[in-house]
């Protein structure tokens, strides 16, 4: 333990990480940052265990990190720190190969430690000329840099996302001070003592505020804040909060916000401060972009638990319709017709009573998605390729279900085996619902037709040898932010999606784009069918107030199967019949 | 159509299953000194990979080595085990003892296994493939490979709704009570058997599953059988399940309808080269 006043990094954790850092206007110091969180307790353990921090005296919602502290608040968050103006924190270790041997032996079970592999699966990556780096996210979505840069191990780096990182770096120095300099003469940046705030071009439009994410703020400290104040107030800095004591505050302290480049907020405060109530923040959090705060789980993961269907999306065709132009929407007045049109008369035999998409107790409306193919941009599928297309003109045609000679003719689906892994998602005329169940680590993803339950790992894991191959395969599950990304290996190729082969690779996304909207796409990457990859899109609704999976027994109750091969050999019999008459 | 039990049969025979059960708890009075790693919410942390041991998917009861199917030689035969019934025997009324020889006689053909239907409570617990539990917010799943079979166990609905309709898993309901998970299964719609030995029940059956840990690896698992339209009384099996320990256990999905086929529809086959 260890009891230090001077310094503080705060971090949100359930929703937000601050963090504040010694400065120098002319002597500013990073000195904290501050994370949201649904238990502070809890993050003050954690970041004890697994990056050596130190916990402060008489706080539960602390902890020092060499001269860097860390603040837990508990609140709600928008987001994991990725993405957002601070995109993650750096921690210095003295071997890396074996902290993360140590991460990963742990597990996300019993730490809540989150790997994030490189795309060669690799966890940690030697950057010739600088230090081994690797990335993890803590259990509240704050992402972690480690690193091993022997000159300083502990808190190492604050890492912006930037449109314009030398300019951003620029105001660093300019208004909280410190040193531009270059990180082993490969990373620009602004040394403030042992701490680096560095800097990445952000591509993807504009980085989010920081406010409200796990890493709420980062902090940093002046001798004297009125002087510091009229400082940026000539530089023109634009304050967020003057400088003030805040009600409610822990102790007294002087402290004020400012609005740094690309929206960091970054607090000011004056020696002495000895944490900032969270009342502070919630009173003051102004009124930011709306955006859909994604729930997590009590051990938190993004929960996606609950009963949500399909239904609202049934009659959205695969392809958007040629020369139906970029339009990506129709009116619901549209869409309704849409689906009715393809209801009227019955589908398969399936009169409309047996349809759930034509019945009253679909609460939501149809979707007024024009077409599930959101890549190629023009809503329709790839060219296939040359090889493909001489195949699928020699394949052997298809034998109509009077003439069935065996179960195997009428298909995967009339055997109530599986629509196989593309297919199984598909909404369909009933049975639409899709049940998830979260685990620490581990996600179930029930859908009731036919019933067919896969359970996803988020935590790396070994896969299947290639000895091993099933109808819907090996799922290699991650979260990328609040996304849960899903690769599906090791199929058996015995089920086909509009041709696609044995070696398809399945790329599944699942995100929670708001209360009762779980947006799922999925990228087929087949080079001997399509000439390039594709990605479709749609979104299951929530439905846990009236919907509940029902056990869906496909296989034992298979009577249309009985009396399709009862028909065929009846057919086969009478044309028997017929020819022996002829002769 | 479910036939409901009048209470005033069913008093009695609760209480004389606890007076039986207290007299041979003798596994149970062990487990009480464990101290179970907690879940996030404080409750035994029951997730993870396990597999019951044993021969109790052939037969609950004690049997002796026997002759399965002659074509597959030893493979196909029975091998010895002992029961898991407690008390060793189930009290089948004599209409249903009956049911059970006939379906003994016509198990190649008549066993819901054999035609890859879904096992049943609790049937799926200890077939001879691996489960996973997982511990979500407000419900439990588990997941078992054969058939792709699954329950959703209900932990936030305080008293037990009636089943939707009759299914072959059943509705389930838990609660936790100390360290022991408490599973109340019904709903069940009687057409799934307890082994490859044709014991069986109706759709009057109520599961009343434990599972309680007993070491970080092992939880002991106790389900108690009542149907009083084909039994004279509840009766309980009792066994352990094991965690798989290996790094990469996991529950596969065993689609088997390829393999029941045969057996279902060989008779509406046309019997000529018939490829996929």
């Amino acid at each position: 333990m260890k009891c230090r006043s001077i310094y503080k990094v705060s971090f949100k954790l359930i929703s937000a990480l601050a963090m504040v850092i010694p400065f120098a206007v002319n002597a500013a110091e990073p000195n904290h940052i501050q994370i949201a969180l649904s238990s502070t307790n809890e993050a003050v353990s954690w970041y004890e265990e697994y990056l050596d921090c130190e916990r402060v005296i008489d706080r539960n919602d602390a902890v020092v990190c060499g001269d860097t502290n860390i603040e837990f608040f508990v609140g709600r968050t928008v987001g994991g720190s990725q993405g957002s103006a601070v995109d993650h924190i750096g921690f210095s270790v003295e071997d890396l190969d074996a902290k993360m041997a140590e991460l990963e032996s742990v597990g996300v079970r019993g730490s809540g430690v989150r790997l994030i592999r490189f795309d060669d699966g690799a966890l940690v990556r030697d950057i010739p000329g600088l230090f081994k780096i690797a990335f993890i996210t803590d259990p509240w979505g704050t992402k972690i840099e480690l690193v091993q840069d022997e000159a300083v191990i502990g808190f190492h780096h604050i890492h912006l996302n930037s449109v314009d990182p030398v300019a951003a770096l620029d105001w660093y120095n300019q208004v909280l001070g410190g040193e531009r300099e270059s990180l082993k003469g490969m990373l620009d940046g602004v040394r403030f003592g042992d701490i680096w705030v560095l800097a990445s071009l952000f591509t993807d439009g504009r980085p989010g505020i920081t406010q409200g994410r796990t890493i709420d703020h980062i902090g940093f400290q002046v001798a004297d804040l009125s002087a510091a104040a009229a400082q940026m107030n000539q530089l023109n800095v634009e304050f967020m909060q003057e400088p003030m004591v805040p009600e409610g505050a822990r102790s007294e302290v002087n402290q004020a916000f400012i609005l740094g480049p690309d929206g960091v907020m970054i607090a000011v405060v004056e020696p002495g401060w000895a944490g900032i109530e969270e009342e502070a923040f919630i009173a003051d959090s102004s009124d930011s972009e709306e955006l859909y705060v994604v729930p997590r789980t009590p051990w938190g993961e993004p929960d996606f638990q609950g009963i949500w269907t399909a239904d609202a999306a049934h009659g959205i065709p695969l392809q958007r319709g040629v020369g139906a132009g970029e339009a990506g929407e129709l009116t619901p007045e549209e869409a309704a017709a849409r689906r009715e049109r393809g209801t009227l008369n019955s589908i398969w035999g399936y009169d409309r009573e047996w349809r759930d998409t034509t019945l009253g107790y679909v609460r939501s409306a149809p979707s007024t998605q024009a077409a599930m193919v959101i890549d190629p941009p023009n809503g329709q599928l790839p060219e296939t390729t040359e090889a493909y297309k001489q195949l699928a003109a020699n394949a052997p045609p298809r034998i109509p279900p009077q003439r069935a000679r065996t179960p195997v003719d009428l298909g995967t689906y009339v055997r109530c085996i599986t629509r196989g892994p593309v297919g199984m998602m598909m909404p369909s005329i009933y049975n639409n619902g899709l049940q998830i169940i979260q685990s620490p680590g581990n996600i179930a993803i029930q859908k009731e037709m036919i019933h067919e339950t896969r359970v996803i790992s988020t935590e790396p894991r070994e896969g299947f040898g290639d000895g091993l191959k099933t109808w819907l395969g090996d799922s290699h599950g991650r979260w990328e932010g609040d996304t849960l990304v899903v690769e599906v290996r090791n199929l058996n190729g015995r089920t086909s999606y509009l041709g696609s082969s044995e070696d398809m690779k399945l790329t599944q996304r699942f995100t929670r784009i708001g209360p009762d909207t779980l947006r799922y796409e999925f990228t087929v990457e087949d080079p001997a069918v399509w000439t390039e990859p594709w990605t479709g899109m749609f979104n299951f609704i929530r439905d846990d107030s009236q919907y509940e999976l029902v056990e869906y027994a496909c296989h034992e109750g298979n009577y249309g199967m009985t009396n399709t091969l009862s028909a065929a050999r009846t057919l086969d019999a009478r044309e028997a019949e017929e020819a022996d008459y002829q002769e | 159509m479910v036939i409901r039990l009048k209470p005033t049969v069913f008093l009695p025979l609760k209480a004389l299953l606890a007076a039986f059960l207290l007299s041979t708890s003798v596994m149970a009075q062990e487990i009480g000194n464990y101290d179970p790693q907690e879940a996030w919410d404080g409750n035994p942390d029951i997730n993870g990979v396990w597999q019951a041991i044993g021969t109790a998917h052939w037969d609950l009861q004690d049997h002796e080595a026997s002759a399965g199917l002659p074509e597959m030689g030893a493979i196909g035969a029975v091998p010895p085990g002992q029961g898991v019934v407690v008390g060793g025997e189930i009290p089948y009324l004599a209409s249903a003892l009956e049911q059970k020889q006939a379906n003994w006689e016509s198990r190649p053909t008549g066993d819901p296994e054999t035609k890859c239907y879904l096992p049943g409570v609790p049937r799926a617990t200890y077939l001879p493939y691996p489960f996973q539990i997982l511990q979500g917010t407000d419900k439990i799943m588990i997941v078992y490979g054969f058939a792709e079979a699954n329950r959703t166990i209900h932990m936030n609905v305080e008293n037990p709704e009636p089943a939707p309709l009759d299914t072959y898993m059943g509705r389930s309901h838990g609660h936790w009570e100390g360290n022991t998970l408490v599973v109340d299964a019904r709903g069940f719609n009687g057409e799934a058997w307890f082994d490859r030995a044709g014991n069986f029940a109706s759709s009057n059956l109520v599961v009343t599953e434990r599972y309680t840990p007993i070491s970080p690896d092992a939880m002991l698992y106790e389900a108690t059988i009542e149907d009083p339209t084909v039994f004279s009384r509840p009766w309980q099996i009792r066994m352990p399940l094991y965690r798989r320990l290996e790094p990469n256990a996991r529950v596969i999905e065993y689609k088997c309808v390829e393999f029941s086929e045969e057996i279902l529809y060989g008779h509406l086959m046309k019997r000529e080269e018939s490829e996929e």
